[in-house]
């Protein structure tokens, strides 16, 4: 069904844009080079960086780590790749046919779609979410180009924020994350660029990414926002795209220092690195997406020591976790390898959640003024 | 006058007679439980009626009967259709033992002490003492006797209960019927195993077994061939010791030494003969009878230290390759394995003064377990080894081989290894080292194991050839699935996308398959058997392509080949062709007619190729060099320039997907 004209006259929004040969022209551009390929009887096949941490190399001008120039061929001699250029192109054809018909996606959808497609369907939403990455690094294009979306992932912000947002129906709204937002917060969207939010104001001297959606209600309810000027920003985890990309923009266009409070675990070390130096599946986009300045807060492995919060032994799995770390270029500094092995050492993990040892109000009193004091946050 | 301590010791010394020795010694006979008992009952009773049938040249026919006979009482009845047994020798034949007719007979038989069968007849004295009944017929009477007896076990005497005739509906045969303490159970070392074992080496004998369940288990016979029966041979020196030698020259009558050494003993040759009388001091007159004490020890050891003939392997009855084939065929037809590796029957060797031989049997695949140790079965002279897996020289000999190089999995390369295999190993000899009288296993012994390691080895390699034919048919199917499924699709897919025609797709797909294939498929037609070949060149240039095949020379004159052959050897069951020059993606099609009734199937036949090279080859062998044929210039021109397609095929890329998948795996994110 085509998309009735906005309702409301004082619309500032666009519609979704019209279909742009110029986004859509390199996955033209692809099929073209396969089907020259066939018409001279060689194999076809495609180059691609290898997106392995092996590939990752750090770029001095964005201060990310990005993908490096090895390259991996994905080619009709073999049965997975020969499945996955025939689902690259049932996708390019699926992508190109939304471009018409002015439709999105979500990559959910998009992976149901692909029940369609014969010896071209996806056995996982995994297969699906590959491939369109595959594509972006291949087109040089963000999946938003292609129409593909994520669903609505929940990360949240509260704090003294004033944004301006569009939203689905094209109204404007201006919305304080604070005194605008319930108790959940203001939630992040899929689509985080200046078209659809731009940063009015804000009273906030800095950012405290969190993990857990415990540690930001924590936080709120004993005030730490306020008394303390800061964004709370929760990350859910490994953070969605539109997060990172939100917090890039909070650092560079509110000029706002950004730390990251996490558990104390080797996970946790990897949320912060995707947070801080660009994660490895995305690593096309790292200058996009990640924050070189964000800081590492806790829960560091000498915290478990210093605070002596109550901890949990390391699995077999965090162990191997730990040992691959040690491997990854990214956590190549001196102070990531000492913090790293200092965890393999003590053999113990924390969650955040477990300085409520000392009482509810600890870590807004006690444990976060002096980690931020120590890293110059707070003076 | 006080007796004297010795003439006390005296008194008390008398005769233990042998059947109160071995009631004291049951297990070494096979009877120390009831499982174990019935089995011993039922193989000597089997092993006996196969002896018989095979000496009176008849098919065998043996129904082995196991009923209940009250709490843990069964009763066994065995029937045969063999030549019978004179009345007079039946309570000596059944009670009685060490009483036999094959002791002393130098050839290959499965019974040979004599001691088997009236062990269960004294068994089933002792725990049910009940008579055992024999009702035997030969041909030259009419009616069949009927006699109860039981053994005696202080005379070693048979005593007879009762004695009668009947009216019995065959014309030779034996029956025993004894009631004995046992218990039936399948398994490993079961009545119903030891019947599976025997059928498959005795294709040509018709087993029966009913288990007390009323179950009937029929092996039918799988050949109509009686095996030759092998030739009694005189005893080879090599192989005597001395009371043998002694005994042998007091029963051969000869008139002097040198006739007897030279017309009783094998392998003995005049000059021979000359040699053994000078080493032992001998003048060659002397009566052999007369040979005694250390004269006798310098003889034997005389006829020890000279080279002698090796004794003839004539004594030798091997099961041979097509009928352990036809044999594990008609047993496990129902696990439909995929693969019977060529049966292996190795050349007579020589093992102090007997000669032995080794057979090996191969199956894979199918319905076969896949991931427990494989099933060995072990035989001895035709009999089936059931008990002491672990003690037995054809056990080790397949635990020290190592199957990891033949495609089997097998822990730390040595011990029994695992996969969906059965193993036939077949030793047969006039004298098979066992390592008991209870005949349950070879006793080791290095040419006995060097014999049954090469003929495992030579069996392995056909599996190992098996499987990595196997592994470049998966390696073609997805080259298959590839060109079938996956190309047409993405050629049309993005034909659509930049709006041009789809182009052909030959030289693509003769690029990814690479190969030749022949595809070999058997059907049954209405003319008759048919064999296709389909040859393919999914290559990217033409060829022309030189094709023999191989099929069982018995089999040959009654083929029909078309296209005609260039040319045949009937001999050798070989046909060749030089086939029309096959473009990219060119096929042809060779088809062998065979009648109805042959026994034939598509793996009997080989299919090989000349013209292009053995990377390139898929479903046939490339030509073996000692078939010495003059190829035609075209063929050579394309073998010769076959080798660049290997060099373009392997490019040393990452494949993308898998390092993807890889790094996914260790990596979280």
């Amino acid at each position: 069904m085509p998309r009735k004209p906005a309702r409301t006259p004082t619309t500032t929004s666009r519609p979704a844009p019209p279909p742009t040969p110029e986004a859509l022209r390199p996955t033209v551009d692809l099929a073209r080079e396969i089907y020259a390929q066939l018409d001279q009887g060689e194999i076809p096949r495609m180059r691609l960086p290898l997106r392995t941490k092996q590939n990752l190399q750090f770029q001095l001008r964005d201060g990310v780590w990005k993908l490096g120039r090895a390259l991996g061929t994905r080619s009709a001699r073999k049965l997975d790749g020969a499945q996955m250029l025939l689902r690259t192109f049932y996708l390019v054809d699926f992508i190109n046919e939304m471009a018409r018909d002015g439709k999105t996606s979500t990559l959910r959808e998009l992976y149901y779609i692909s029940e369609g497609w014969e010896e071209g369907k996806f056995h996982s939403e995994d297969e699906s979410n590959l491939l369109i990455e595959d594509l972006e690094v291949l087109c040089q294009r963000l999946r938003e180009d292609f129409r593909l979306h994520p669903e609505e992932n929940g990360a949240s912000v509260i704090g003294d924020l004033t944004i301006r947002e569009t939203n689905r129906k094209g109204v404007v709204k201006k919305i304080n994350c604070r005194d605008d937002v319930g108790d959940g917060g203001y939630g992040i969207p899929f689509n985080v660029e200046k078209e659809k939010i731009a940063f009015l104001s804000t009273g906030a001297k800095f950012v405290i990414a969190i993990e857990c959606g415990g540690m930001v209600d924590r936080l709120a309810e004993n005030g730490f926002d306020e008394e303390h000027d800061a964004i709370l920003l929760h990350l859910k985890g490994q953070p969605a795209r539109s997060t990172r990309r939100f917090l890039k923009r909070l650092n560079e266009e509110l000029k706002l220092p950004v730390v990251v409070f996490t558990d104390g675990d080797p996970w946790s070390f990897r949320i912060f690195a995707s947070v801080a130096y660009g994660a490895i599946k995305t690593a096309h986009i790292s200058h996009y997406l990640a924050t070189p300045q964000a800081e590492f807060l806790g829960v560091t492995a000498s915290d478990i020591e210093n605070y002596k919060l109550p901890s949990d032994k390391l699995s077999d799995q965090d162990v191997r976790a730990l040992q691959a770390e040690l491997t990854d270029p990214r956590f190549g500094t001196a102070e990531w390898r000492s913090e790293i092995e200092l965890m393999l050492k003590n053999g113990k993990k924390a969650e955040q959640q477990s300085l409520a040892k000392y009482g509810l109000n600890y870590v807004t009193d006690t444990y976060l003024p002096e980690k931020l004091t120590e890293m110059g946050v707070l003076h | 006058m006080p007796r004297t301590l010795a003439e006390e010791l005296a008194s008390k010394q008398r005769e233990i007679s042998v059947a109160e020795f071995f009631e004291r010694n049951r297990q070494i006979l096979g009877f120390d439980n009831p499982l174990r008992a019935l089995l011993t009952t039922v193989k000597e009773g089997v092993d006996n009626a196969l002896d018989a049938c095979e000496e009176a040249r008849v098919l065998p026919d043996i129904t082995v009967e196991i009923a209940k006979a009250g709490p843990d009482r069964l009763q066994v009845v065995i029937a045969d259709n063999g030549p019978g047994i004179l009345k007079r020798e039946i309570p000596n034949v059944f009670g009685r033992l060490l009483y036999g007719s094959r002791f002393h007979a130098n050839r290959q038989s499965r019974g040979q002490q004599g001691i088997g069968i009236s062990a269960a007849v004294l068994y089933a004295g002792l725990t049910t003492a009940r008579p055992v009944k024999i009702v035997s017929k030969v041909r030259e009477e009419e009616a069949a006797h009927v006699l109860e007896l039981l053994l005696d076990t202080q005379k070693n005497l048979p005593k007879v209960v009762s004695d009668d005739l009947t009216l019995w509906d065959r014309e030779s045969g034996t029956s025993i019927a004894l009631v004995l303490k046992a218990k039936y159970q399948r398994g490993r070392q079961s009545p119903f195993e030891y019947l599976r074992g025997t059928a498959i080496v005795n294709p040509h004998a018709r087993l029966v077994l009913v288990e007390p369940d009323g179950t009937r288990i029929t092996y039918e016979r799988a050949s109509t061939e009686v095996p030759p029966l092998p030739k009694e041979v005189a005893p080879h020196p090599y192989g005597l010791e001395l009371g043998e030698l002694s005994y042998r020259l007091k029963s051969a009558g000869g008139k002097s030494i040198a006739d007897t050494l030279g017309k009783q003993f094998a392998g003995v040759t005049p000059r021979a003969v000359t040699e053994i009388l000078a080493r032992a001091k001998l003048s060659g007159k002397e009566a052999p009878a007369s040979i005694h004490g250390e004269e006798l020890e310098g003889l034997l050891a005389a006829m020890h230290a000279v080279r002698l003939l090796p004794p003839s392997a004539e004594s030798l009855s091997p099961i041979g390759p097509i009928l352990i084939k036809r044999g594990l065929r008609n047993v496990l037809g129902d696990v439909r394995p995929d693969f019977y590796a060529p049966p292996v029957s190795r050349p007579p060797k020589v093992r102090g003064g007997f000669p032995f031989l080794v057979e090996v049997g191969l199956v894979y695949g199918g319905g076969l377990p896949p991931d427990q140790p494989i099933q060995l079965l072990r035989f001895a002279n035709r009999v089936p080894l059931l008990f002491q897996q672990g003690a037995c020289a054809i056990t080790n000999a397949v635990q020290n081989l190592d199957w990891r190089r033949y495609g089997l999995e097998q822990k730390g390369g040595a011990g029994l290894p695992t996969g969906p295999a059965l193993l036939l190993v077949h030793v047969a000899s006039t004298k098979i080292p066992f390592t008991s009288e209870a005949k349950e296993a070879v006793a080791e012994d290095p040419e006995v194991d060097r014999e049954i390691t090469l003929a495992l080895q030579t069996a392995a390699r056909h599996l190992k050839t098996h499987l990595s034919r196997r592994n470049r048919r998966a390696l073609a199917q997805e080259k298959f699935d590839i060109i079938l499924r996956i190309l047409p699709k993405l050629a049309e897919k993005t034909s659509g996308i930049v709006g041009k025609p789809v182009p052909d797709l030959t030289p693509v797909i003769t690029r990814i398959m690479d190969v030749v294939n022949i595809d070999g498929a058997l059907e049954k037609g209405p003319s008759g058997l048919l064999v296709r070949a389909d040859l393919t060149n999914y290559t990217p240039r033409a060829r022309v392509l030189e094709l023999f095949v191989e099929l069982p020379a018995e089999s040959f004159p009654t083929a029909r080949f078309d296209p005609t052959p260039d040319g045949t050897d009937a001999e050798l069951g070989r046909a060749w062709w030089t086939l029309p020059k096959l473009a990219p993606s060119g096929k042809t099609r060779i088809t062998v007619t065979f009648p109805a009734a042959t026994e034939i199937d598509a793996s009997d036949l080989s299919w090989y190729v000349a013209g292009v090279d053995e990377a390139h080859l898929l479903g046939g062998e490339p030509l073996p060099g000692d078939w010495d044929v003059r190829l035609p210039r075209a063929v050579i021109e394309a073998a010769e320039t076959g080798g660049e397609d290997a060099v373009l095929a392997g490019e040393s890329e990452v494949d993308y997907d898998a390092a993807e998948a890889r790094a996914n795996a260790d990596d979280d994110e």
